[in-house]
């Protein structure tokens, strides 16, 4: 179960570390384009690289969620708990995890009624006059990962809960 | 209740939920979700709000900037960067007393201008130089302690992932923040070999020196290292001529990282993937503290906190000084217990309307005058000579020149409002700096240390209060550089363009 | 006493002129009107956040009450208001604010059905301010123009030049250093980007403009629904034509004060005359041709709209 979960959320990443790089060499070949857009009139930038930048950073942005939740990679403070007793933890986890996860179904949820108010209107992009929704249907997929992703996380602590002991390592190699 | 009392009322809140380890990025969504619900009656606000702004926020070309950057850094560790920096530092310094410390700091300062972030600077260099200074016999609590110092260096020397959030929170030219983070990141590098002199002096024992290297190995260990010069030149350097925006040169800075990379043969699929999932984990982490604080910050605008807290600071007639002062004070103390981005996106859209009404007159009319003249008079204008002799003789008494002198020069834009254009973008770069420094602390000041930590697990041997205790010397060098940055205001701006 | 707080959201500093002369007097009148029982809370600068792109979505989707925007942030939404976009259709801003009004209120309701439209106006006319003489079309060619419009942008490249897209702000950015030659953004924008510092040729046209933008003061539906009878009177009272046309004067009217300063700063103003305007016409119409084959790919016909905007803004100008 938690090596379908780690493997899917490490997928996604992937795919987004991909799009990252596809966005990276796209804005190279934009910047040469124009650097040499003198030398002949069919030469120059690469047309709407503004836009596909933004539509796909967002993807990856979607896509790197998943792998964060997963492997406790979110930044928080930790010097009033370090105290607490082992169940009083345990109990504050849950709270947390189960919150996370109401918040990215939320977030899942109303990003696919912005998708879908997009796909009514009609809204294009400024150059490309592609649809907007369909940046926002690949951003959709990440989220909707990310939201399953942490309700298997909340889960865990619920049964963590239950069963008084650890199931998640408490803390994570930052480097993973 | 008032809205503005909501809002007022939401910061103690937060920081409730902050300490009950909520992770940051949550804690703001949470505080600003339910802050638009009590001042909007019901959640159909703060839920319409995202159906778009979980995208618009990420789908940012400006921010596009972080994940690049932090790949970036990525690829120059795959590259041997990190080795390379470190033997190159250690072939000049690691013979002096505490040199293997300072070659470590040196390293660090290397990566970091090739580098966006702290932790990524800490994390690499801290795989590369902990077996070193152990091996060397320097105790447990300073190597991490160097380390932690010395990863700091990351987000100090641009590129900078701090800057870059500064840069767009307050609409500043991110190309000029870069440069005038050069100098002081010079400097942060040479007061932490400073400290390290200092402590190796007060805590004789720890250190053990090997014979200087012949000058030719020196210069060998130095040519492994162009390749981040070049990089650094490149990026740095590109953005600031204009060749290509801040993002463009994320980007080419990433390829030309991935290129090293992949001609030392470091580039591998298990080398790429691992890559990939530490971008990932970062930049996740990083946006979903921007999704938080954007979400927040709307709550907040809607109470008009900001504008009030602006109105009552300018309400109590302190002088600039003081207010700047303040602030840093206050980042300092929230630095020992909160990391240095959510700072940065919590507090300045309250603290930059304050801010931004400060004058602190740095430059004159007749600066900005002299300015656009030396520029006018290099472009061999044919001018008479009494107007020439005129001109020259009013720029020696450090005067204004008349209308019809300006005129001559073909000098244009050196009216009242662009001198207060001018000096309001001085001091948000001066600002900007100071701030990037502070909350910088934050991240090596006890108990609260992000740095710290990182360093820490990967030496288990040394307990975190061991780390605390080595830690304030450089903690004292930072506080010492502020003061610096603070008195002479010049040693930021000395390169920025009027 | 104060029963209603609107909620009025745009993308501009408060201090910029269309918030300064004309947001805030529609405000101001509506407080006025009704007695101080309806306020308008006011937050310049996308203070509640999201992109500027988005303040229509806002409003529909109620986070703000009453926002303004260029129509042209939402492409592909709005398509027959692009009739005031074409370029060299209009001449003057507040007959086509007019015209817009009266075309907004017989063919465009359904395309803003999930809004209720408080206004409609378009700016003074497009001028291309560039490092280099502009005069005659073919010294557009290999110029890299920061566009306005998905009109202007098609005029830019049936003309040989690059169009390149950026957000306004970037503008200044963008010409210092030469990432663009020019840029074309009416007189009244200029003066707050610093544009005469940084350029030194301003190309104005006779006639017909080069281009102009449309403009919306749109309000939440519900919002508007709640109000009760009379305060959706005082909103009527201050809304719809006559608004309109004073927001299209008022735009067009802030261009002269912007554009005396390019003048003092010694910047060359060229003006070509109404033959030389034409020939830039003439080579617009490829982007007629094009845009009328979308519209009519999109079931609207496009000439009906061109004639309807053309008579409207004739029987303004007759009238004035
Ligand atoms: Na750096
Ligand atoms: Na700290």
């Amino acid at each position: 179960m938690h090596g379908f979960f780690l493997t899917l959320s490490r997928a996604m990443a992937w795919l987004g570390g991909l799009v990252l790089l596809a966005l990276i060499l796209l804005t190279c070949v934009s910047v040469t384009g124009r650097a040499l857009s003198g030398l002949s009139p069919g030469i120059g930038p690469v047309r709407g690289d503004f836009e596909l930048i933004e539509a796909g950073i967002a993807f990856c942005i979607f896509a790197f969620l998943p792998l964060c939740q997963i492997t406790g990679g979110h930044a928080t403070v930790e010097i009033f708990t370090t105290r607490w007793s082992g169940a009083a933890n345990r109990w504050r986890q849950m709270l947390t995890d189960v919150t996370f996860a109401a918040v990215l179904i939320v977030i899942a949820i109303q990003l696919a009624a912005g998708m879908e108010s997009k796909l009514r209107s009609g809204q294009t992009t400024f150059l490309l006059e592609f649809p907007l929704w369909w940046a926002y249907g690949a951003s959709l997929a990440g989220a909707c990962v990310a939201a399953m992703v942490a309700t298997y996380i909340a889960m865990l602590r619920l049964a963590e809960l239950a069963l008084r002991r650890p199931l998640l390592p408490a803390t994570t190699d930052p480097e993973a | 209740m008032s809205d503005l009392a909501i809002g007022l009322l939401s910061f103690p809140a937060l920081l409730g939920l902050i300490f009950l380890r909520v992770p940051i990025g949550l804690a703001m969504f949470l505080a600003g979700f339910a802050g638009l619900v009590l001042v909007s009656g019901d959640a159909g606000l703060p839920l319409a709000r995202l159906k778009s702004e979980t995208f618009t926020t990420f789908s940012s070309y400006s921010l596009s900037i972080i994940p690049m950057f932090l790949l970036m850094g990525q690829f120059a560790s795959l590259g041997g960067m990190s080795q390379a920096l470190f033997n190159a530092a250690a072939a000049w310094l690691g013979h002096r007393r505490g040199g293997v410390a300072m070659a470590a700091v040196g390293a660090c300062a290397g990566f970091g201008a090739i580098c966006g972030s702290s932790l990524a600077t800490a994390a690499t260099m801290g795989r590369v130089a902990l077996p070193e200074l152990r091996r060397h016999g320097y105790s447990g609590g300073f190597s991490t302690a160097t380390l932690a110092a010395g990863g700091t260096l990351g987000i100090l020397i641009p590129p900078s992932v701090v800057l870059v959030i500064y840069a767009i929170l307050t609409e500043q030219n991110i190309a000029k923040l870069f440069l005038a983070a050069v100098i002081p990141g010079v400097l942060a590098a040479l007061g932490y070999m400073l400290a390290i002199s200092l402590y190796v002096r007060l805590n004789p024992g720890t250190v053990a020196a090997r014979p200087p290297l012949p000058l030719a190995a020196r210069f060998a260990a130095l040519g492994a290292v162009w390749p981040v010069l070049l990089v650094f030149a490149l990026v740095v350097g590109g953005i600031y001529r204009g060749w290509f925006t801040p993002t463009e040169g994320a980007a080419v800075g990433a390829l030309g990282t991935a290129v090293i990379a992949w001609a030392n043969g470091g580039l591998t699929l298990t080398s790429l993937t691992q890559s990939f999932m530490v971008t990932a984990r970062s930049t996740a982490m990083i946006f979903f503290i921007v999704l938080g604080a954007a979400f927040y910050n709307g709550f907040l605008a809607l109470t008009q906190v900001p504008q009030e807290v602006a109105a009552y600071v300018a309400g109590l007639g302190l002088g600039p000084l003081v207010i700047l002062l303040v602030i840093l004070l206050f980042y300092l103390l929230l630095g020992c217990l909160m990391d240095s981005l959510s700072m940065i996106l919590l507090t300045i859209p309250i603290f930059w309307p304050v801010v931004q009404g400060l004058d602190f007159g740095f430059v004159s009319m007749a600066d900005l005058h002299a300015a656009r003249a030396a520029e006018a008079l290099t472009q061999g204008l044919a001018l008479a000579p009494d107007v020439l002799a005129g001109i020259k003789g009013a720029l020696a008494e450090g005067g204004e020149l008349t209308r019809d002198q300006l005129r001559a020069l073909e000098i244009r834009g050196a009216s009242p409002g662009a001198l207060a254009r001018i000096n309001g973008e001085q001091v948000a770069i001066w600002f900007g700096i100071l701030v990037l420094i502070v909350v910088e602390v934050g991240l090596i000041t006890p108990p609260v240390g992000m740095n710290l930590f990182i360093i820490n697990t990967m030496d288990r041997e040394t307990p975190i209060s061991d780390t605390y205790r080595a830690v304030v010397y450089f903690v004292l060098s930072d506080l010492l550089r502020v003061a610096l940055l603070v008195a002479f205001p010049l040693i930021t701006l000395v390169f920025i363009p009027i | 006493a104060q029963e209603v707080t609107l909620k009025l959201h745009q993308f501009l500093p408060a201090q910029a002129n269309v918030p300064k002369d004309i947001l805030d007097v529609w405000a101001d009148n509506i407080e006025r009107d009704s007695g101080g029982r309806i306020a308008i809370a006011r937050y310049p600068s996308m203070q509640l956040g999201g992109a500027p792109t988005e303040l229509m979505d806002q409003a529909i989707d109620g986070v703000a009450d009453v926002i303004w925007t260029a129509v042209g942030y939402t492409p592909g939404r709005f398509p027959s208001t692009e009739v005031f976009e074409l370029p060299f259709l209009v001449s003057d801003a507040s007959a086509a604010s007019y015209a817009f009004w009266n075309l907004y209120e017989s063919d465009m309701q359904e395309e803003f059905r999930d809004v209720r439209i408080l206004a409609t106006w378009v700016h003074g006319p497009g001028v291309i301010h560039a490092s280099d003489p502009v005069l005659a079309p073919a010294d557009m060619e290999g110029m890299k123009i920061r566009g306005a419009s998905r009109q202007v942008n098609a005029l830019l490249e049936t003309l040989g030049a690059t169009p390149v897209g950026m957000p306004v702000p970037a503008i200044p950015e963008a010409l210092s250093k030469g990432v663009i030659d020019g840029t074309t953004i009416p007189w009244e924008v200029t003066e707050s980007l610093k544009i005469s510092e940084l350029v030194e040729y301003h190309t104005e046209f006779t006639g017909p403009m080069l281009y102009t933008l449309t403009f919306v003061l749109a309000m939440n539906k519900e919002a508007y629904q709640a109000l009760p009878d009379d305060l959706k009177q005082v909103v009527d009272d201050n809304s719809g034509l006559d608004f309109s046309v004073f927001a299209g004067r008022v735009q067009q009217d802030a261009d002269a004060p912007a554009r005396q300063i390019a003048l003092d700063a010694g910047n060359e103003v060229v003006t070509l005359d109404a033959a030389q305007s034409a020939e830039w016409a003439r080579m617009a119409q490829p982007v007629y041709d094009d845009w009328l084959a979308d519209m009519q790919g999109r079931g609207i016909d496009g000439q009906a709209l061109i004639d309807k905007a053309r008579a409207l803004m004739d029987e303004f100008s007759a009238a004035h």
